[in-house]
């Protein structure tokens, strides 16, 4: 089982340029667990994503790693630590499945140590547990959308970190597809222990799969906690400024969103 | 984590399907470019005087001396080849475009540009000490085309770093006749340097370029593990623990570096970059631990052989091979361009 990690920020302030996105927000990530970050379009939570994943330089507060400040680890060490899928990266032409999967490793090698017997199999691993490992010598481009998430997935894997960051892991996916990222993502975490945070817009699916949610409205944390405890139509009308019922998933017994609109509502 | 779950062989650093084949194929065509290159041109070699040439200092024929002469040319062309494949991949690495090259990006005029004013305006006459003309120019230039190609929406796409590249080299390389015109010396001087020759190149040629072509390629090697992440994109090479705006400044260096030694030397020899990852690209698929060196063979090996068609072509005297590359490249990049144009559509 991955180790357990104390990853957490104090009175982040965060944006592009001199537009401040993220006012101020204090949270821990908690270890070994799914955690989903949830809120309306425009609310910081990609912005939150990615200055917590280091991509964006936080304007002030601090982000800490077993209370170390994240700017003051070295990038390759703390790319072995921390991994981060982003939203749309970049498929170089003509590349393989475990090509791309095997630039995982890169925080792993060295100038003089370069590929090892550890490094191939982290990368059969990896495309074992996203069940690509079939696909190992076929270009990227011969596969279906779903198919391409698993490898920059596995990709992610390959680094072997203890927590991961998902930007978003399932957006352009039909619905199935989706399903499966997210169960795939979970047995990840209950196998391995791999501590996850992601960005999510379906809140149904985020109800569904999360161990802890956090609420975002205008850059601030509105509240967090357990689906249960947080996901009432108070707090969906809040941050999404949606009338709603919240009624239980038949099936898992989590909330379950059902917006209310101004159509078709009664009979 | 278990690691014994599912090890299968070697996998996700596979040797390139055809590497052996390509090494081989490479090695073989280099021998056979540098024996061309002694053997042709306005007087054609028998085997026996290159055979006395290269090893009978003591024959002293007609033959022998062309030989000799012709030594120092093919080694030169060789090298110079090499440093600019390595450039253009470095160069289409940093900017995460298939069409960069440092003729494309006019990177090539600005080094001659500096070169052309420091001869004509300062008398600066020995490669030693223009060649450091040539890597300011090539530093100035790549940096301000990259400025004006990342301008307006969308950073620095394709097409716009193209575009803002052939603008620049237009303009420079009319600055250059600018001021070589209306000096008779300056032109007698400089008029085959100007299109790209590696005609004159000397022994001396060669010792002053192999430090720089030795830093770069060594930049090159270095940095071609980073280059890989950064080719999954900035966020995503970020994630991986590089530090992306150091590792593009260093490699932008090194190319900067090789394009401006060779154009010091051998003036602005175009489109070697473009043609010779291209093609190894296609043979051996994106990784650029192999790329890099490889496209240093396929640079020596095109700039070579398109020497020895020049000094074909031009019957008693002979074509620049500037001249020649241009005319092979031309058609490729235009190729290549529509074809990253759909992609980006």
């Amino acid at each position: 089982m991955k180790p357990t990690h104390v990853f957490q920020a104090e009175q982040l302030v965060a944006g592009y340029d001199h537009k401040t996105i993220i006012q101020g927000i204090d949270l821990v990530i908690p270890s070994n667990k799914i955690s989903i970050i949830i809120g309306a379009n425009g609310c910081g939570k990609s912005t939150l994503l990615k200055t917590l994943a280091r991509l964006i330089k936080p304007i002030s507060g601090k982000i800490t790693l077993d209370g170390k400040a994240i700017g003051k680890i070295p990038p390759k060490q703390l790319a072995r630590i921390v991994g981060l899928l982003p939203q749309s990266p970049i498929v170089p032409e003509g590349i393989s499945v475990a090509d791309l999967v095997g630039r995982g490793r890169f925080p792993h090698q060295t100038l003089l140590r370069g590929w090892t017997k550890k490094d191939s199999e982290a990368v059969a691993e990896a495309m074992a547990i996203m069940n690509i490992t079939e696909f190992a010598n076929h270009n990227i481009d011969e596969l279906s959308g779903g198919q391409r998430q698993r490898v920059w997935i596995a990709m992610a894997l390959a680094q072997q970190t203890d927590i991961l960051f998902l930007d978003e892991p399932t957006t352009f996916l039909d619905i199935t597809y989706q399903v499966e990222i997210l169960d795939l993502l979970t047995d990840l975490n209950r196998k391995h222990g791999t501590t996850i945070v992601m960005v999510l817009h379906d809140i149904n699916l985020s109800a569904r799969y999360a161990d802890h949610i956090f609420a975002l409205d205008k850059g601030k944390l509105v509240t967090e906690g357990e689906p249960s405890k947080v996901i009432t139509s108070d707090m969906v009308k809040h941050i999404f400024g949606l009338d709603c019922t919240v009624i239980e998933d038949p099936l898992s017994g989590s909330p379950l969103v059902v917006p209310k609109g101004r159509y078709h509502i009664g009979s | 984590m278990n690691s014994s779950a599912t090890s299968h062989h070697h996998q996700g650093s596979h040797i390139p399907k055809h590497f052996t084949l390509v090494l081989t194929i490479g090695i073989v065509l280099l021998g056979v470019c540098a024996v061309a290159s002694l053997l042709f041109g306005a007087r054609v070699i028998r085997w026996n005087e290159l055979i006395d040439g290269l090893f009978n200092p003591n024959i002293d024929s007609f033959g022998a001396n062309v030989v000799r002469k012709r030594v120092s040319r093919t080694i030169f062309s060789l090298f110079c080849g090499a440093a600019l494949g390595v450039s253009g991949a470095l160069m289409q690495s940093v900017t995460r475009n298939p069409l960069a090259d440092p003729s494309i990006l006019g990177v090539n005029t600005g080094a001659s540009l500096f070169v052309v004013c420091g001869i004509a305006l300062f008398n600066i006459t020995t490669a030693n000490e223009y060649i450091w003309l040539a890597l300011l120019g090539a530093g100035i230039t790549a940096v301000f085309v990259f400025g004006i190609g990342s301008m307006g929406r969308g950073g620095a796409t394709p097409i716009k770093l193209v575009l803002a590249g052939a603008a620049t080299s237009a303009a420079l390389s009319s600055l250059v006749s600018a001021i070589l015109i209306p000096r008779a010396y300056a032109m007698d001087q400089m008029r085959f340097w100007q299109v790209g020759s590696v005609g004159s190149a000397s022994w001396s040629s060669i010792t002053t370029f192999i430090p720089f072509l030795l830093i770069g390629i060594l930049i090159a090697v270095i940095t071609a593990p980073a280059l890989n992440a950064l080719a999954l994109g900035d966020e995503a090479a970020s994630g991986l623990g590089v530090r992306t705006g150091v590792l593009r400044l260093v490699a932008a260096l090194g190319g900067v570096i090789l394009c401006g030694a060779a154009t010091a030397l051998a003036g602005p020899i175009g489109f070697i970059g473009l043609l010779s990852t291209h093609v190894i690209r296609l043979m051996l698929g994106p990784d650029l631990r192999y790329v890099i060196p490889m496209s240093a063979l396929a640079g020596a090996i095109i700039l070579t052989l398109s020497d020895v068609c020049g000094r074909l072509i031009g019957n008693t005297g002979e074509v620049e091979v500037g001249i020649v590359t241009a005319f092979i490249g031309a058609p490729i990049l235009i190729l290549l361009a529509i074809k990253s144009k759909v992609r980006s559509l």
